[in-house]
């Protein structure tokens, strides 16, 4: 009965006008929530964060103090900035929240200008699992064994170094990782999504490549991959150098963050309800599941966590923005 | 590994999981007919409804719709020169001047049974490649993905016969549409003018739906009538008719296959790409390349052919890389990732069943929407006998409708309705619009690509002359180039030879 009512829903959402979406009235004691929910996504079906959203938001419905549907809705225009001023410009009243990419939100307000929100006055709800952390790899026929000859090599000659376009989180990541590193690069720009930069590396294209750690891992297994040093306070790959081995402790604030927002001025009430309803989906079976079969870490973020989250990456970001300015 | 293929052919072969393939397939064909749908909304839409689903039958579902998403977009780009998917677009050329002389049932007929053909033999070669998938896709880098583009522009722009200036012409104009929007290598926008809608650059499908549908619907507008000329012509056409005509041309249906196969395996260039490509060789290959355009069943047996056996072998890099061919990849890779299956170097090992099982149903579907396509021929040639002032009303507002739906902007609309204009024109003053679509798919691959392989060889040229697979590009690019100067000699030398073949086909 529900899932028939929610598909009925989620396609007249995407085939027809917005306005046919019809809210289906909820009789309880507890006011909110009366209707159904929309997640903004600001990317296009089956990136990252539209899969965590789908497989969380579900889950999410299951813990509000209301049987309403939670409706994920993509909006990815102008690289995700008009689902973002979307989820700015609703109405706070808990009906409409949405997932942000940090740091790829300062790389797209530096590049089009501050533009029609500002990030420090969303109402944060929590985040969808901890931030992923980089690692360097090359691929496994490369003639680069360990740390050190990436480092002998910077030494004669630039290390090319595969990543997404400049508008991407890879290319922040990969331009302060490199500039924390002390190596010396040539980007080979332009390739398009995670896995498309790794692969590159692998086929030979560049000499290594900077990716979070689900997508190296999964290539590390499959044998293709290898990694050289791994950016975490502690490294998950056995026997090879850390953030703390290599004395660059700043490398562990190179992340991406999946923070849930709602418009700003959301009630604290709302938002506390809503908070809630994440964090046990976070540790729900079903989420913890795919979570361990993706090698992610779903750990559950109060508001205010959050808030410093994205206070601690701003000023982690603003140091280092003069190296991403481009074109 | 037979048993891995009849394992996933077992799994296949459960009356429910059956089913959802049927269901997929029905789905598939409506919204591969309705202009802007296609694959990915339907994928996306379906989404909600598997999670509770076994990853199995999931898969099945999935394969159903992008089985038969192409056989519903065949059947209104011949009936309404309204490419219902992208790929499509390729087969409006000559689908839709059939319709115009009555033998609407005939290309359907065709464009099913070379979509059923296509399929076999684009999981026949997938199956016998999938163990050393992963090796091919490495073969394909850069340099490689560069002068695949080149070649794919270079085979096309030889098909514009005597309107070779015509064509470059709409081809340039379709390289300067591409390269709007973000700058993939250097990054920032360009020539977007302060609009945020064209920082991602001009969509491809509204842009598609505008010259092809909108323009078709300006034309026939002022034209009057409808879309057949006489009502007796389209009462002679029959369902076998169409089938037969596949058969008589195995060698298109050979070639089609092949092209699909082999450019759907390496990621990047897509099934619209794949469809004119195949288009536009087999324009060259035959005798009689004047006939395109004006009606030639091969002009919609070689594009259905190939992109069914591409929507096959795109599943490769897919699924051994993670890297989708496409939008509707992209989400059918989200679809795996909710399951729990990741695509990547392990997916091959730890999901064969589900693989296989996959590449079956996505088969089947292709053969089943083929029939269930032959069977309303009859119904649905009709529509080409109504009136105008009916059917361009009708088209119109679903093909806007549909451009507006493709992501809920309505900037898109606008971009239809611009390049159904610039469409018309076309059609007006006799410019190929095969040049400007294959220019605007290619554009923005062939820029990055290029800088990538620049960057790669240091900003020199020898990365393009040290790479085996890129040297035979090269010399393949020069000789389609040649070919028609090397006709052209010939026909000089020897009139009455080349006359008596042109004469005799």
């Amino acid at each position: 009965m529900k899932r028939f009512t929610r598909r009925e829903i989620v396609i007249s959402a995407s085939v027809a006008a917005p306005a046919l979406i019809l809210p289906r009235i909820a009789h309880s004691a507890a006011a909110f929530p009366a209707k159904n929910i929309q997640f903004v996504i600001p990317y296009a079906p089956g990136g990252g964060f539209d899969i965590y959203v789908r497989v969380i938001a579900p889950v999410m419905e299951k813990y509000l103090p209301n049987k309403v549907s939670i409706i994920p809705i993509n909006v990815a225009a102008g690289a995700g900035s008009r689902g973002v001023a979307q989820l700015y410009r609703a109405k706070p009243d808990g009906y409409t929240v949405g997932i942000l990419n940090i740091p790829g939100m300062f790389i797209l307000q530096q590049q089009q200008g501050a533009g029609a929100y500002d990030l420090s006055k969303f109402s944060w709800i929590g985040s969808m699992g901890e931030g992923e952390r980089y690692v360097i790899s090359v691929g496994s026929k490369s003639p680069l064994k360990t740390y050190a000859d990436l480092k002998a090599l910077s030494a004669k000659r630039p290390v090319k170094l595969s990543v997404t376009g400049p508008e991407g989180t890879a290319f922040a990541a990969t331009m302060i990782g490199a500039q924390l590193l002390g190596l010396k690069t040539q980007l080979i720009t332009g390739y398009k999504g995670s896995a498309d930069y790794v692969v590159a590396a692998i086929r030979g294209d560049s000499d290594a490549v900077i990716a979070t750690i689900p997508t190296t891992l999964r290539f590390v297994r499959g044998g293709t991959l290898r990694p050289l040093a791994s950016f975490e306070t502690h490294s998950s790959f056995p026997g090879i150098p850390d953030a703390t081995t290599l004395g660059q402790p700043e490398l562990d604030n190179i992340s991406v963050e999946r923070l849930i927002a709602a418009p700003p001025g959301l009630p604290v009430d709302i938002q506390n309800t809503l908070s809630t309803a994440l964090a046990k989906a976070l540790a729900d079976p079903v989420v913890v599941k795919w979570a361990k079969e993706n090698d992610l870490i779903m750990k559950p973020r109060t508001p205010q966590e959050t808030a410093r989250i994205i206070a601690d990456q701003r000023a982690f970001f603003d140091k280092w923005k003069k190296y991403l300015v481009t074109g | 590994m037979l048993d891995m293929w009849l394992g996933g052919l077992q799994g296949l072969l459960h009356i429910d999981v059956l089913l959802f393939v049927l269901l997929g397939m029905v789905i598939g064909l409506v919204f591969g007919a309705i202009p802007g749908l296609g694959g990915t909304t339907a994928i996306a839409l379906l989404m909600p409804l598997t999670y509770g689903m076994e990853p199995f039958t999931a898969l099945a579902l999935a394969g159903g719709v992008m089985g038969s998403v192409p056989m519903g977009g065949s059947i209104t780009s011949i009936l309404l020169n309204t490419p219902g998917t992208a790929p499509n677009a390729a087969t409006c050329l000559d689908g839709h001047p059939l319709a115009q002389q009555g033998k609407a049932g005939l290309a359907i007929g065709a464009a099913g049974s070379a979509n059923a053909l296509g399929a076999i033999i684009g999981t026949v070669s997938v199956l016998a490649v999938l163990p050393i998938a992963s090796d091919l896709v490495l073969l394909f880098g850069p340099p490689e993905f560069f002068l695949m583009g080149l070649f794919a522009l270079a085979v096309v722009a030889t098909t514009s016969h005597g309107k070779a200036l015509r064509g470059l012409v709409a081809g340039g104009l379709g390289l300067m549409i591409a390269f709007v929007g973000y700058n993939d290598i250097a990054g920032g926008e360009r020539f977007t003018f302060g609009v945020e809608y064209l920082w991602d650059g001009i969509h491809l499908v509204p842009a598609l739906i505008g010259l092809f549908a909108v323009a078709e619907m300006i034309h026939l507008m002022i034209k009057g009538g409808s879309v057949a000329k006489s009502a007796a012509a389209v009462k002679i056409t029959s369902m076998t008719s169409g089938l037969v005509e596949t058969f008589r041309h195995w060698p298109t249906v050979l070639r089609g296959s092949f092209i699909g196969t082999t450019v759907g395996a390496i990621p990047g260039l897509g099934g619209t790409v794949v469809a004119f490509l195949s288009y536009s060789v087999t324009a060259q290959a035959s005798k009689n390349p004047e006939s395109f355009g004006k009606g030639n069943i091969q002009g919609v047996i070689a594009p259905e052919a190939a992109i069914c056996a591409h929507d096959c072998s795109a599943l490769i890099p897919t699924l051994t890389f993670g890297i989708p061919a496409g939008a509707e990849m992209a989400v059918f890779m989200g679809l795996l990732i909710i399951h729990g299956m990741q695509p990547g170097p392990l997916m091959l090992r730890d999901h064969q069943v589900e693989i296989y099982g996959l590449i079956w149903a996505l088969t089947a579907s292709c053969v089943l929407a083929s029939f269930v396509g032959l069977l309303f021929v009859r119904p649905l040639s009709k529509i080409t006998l109504l009136d105008s002032g009916i059917l361009v009303p009708l088209v119109l507002s679903t093909a806007l409708a549909g451009s507006f739906a493709i992501d809920m902007t309505i900037e898109n609309v606008v971009v239809t309705a611009v390049f159904g204009v610039l469409g018309y024109m076309m059609m007006r003053y006799d410019y190929p619009r095969l040049m400007i679509v294959v220019a605007l798919v290619l554009g923005g691959n062939i820029e990055r690509n290029f800088h990538q392989s620049m960057l790669m060889g240091d900003g020199g040229w020898s990365v393009f002359f040290s790479r085996t697979i890129s040297i035979i590009l090269m010399i393949a690019t020069v000789a389609v180039l040649l070919l028609p100067v090397f006709r052209g000699v010939l026909q000089q030398f020897h009139p009455r030879k080349v006359q008596a073949e042109r004469g005799h086909s």
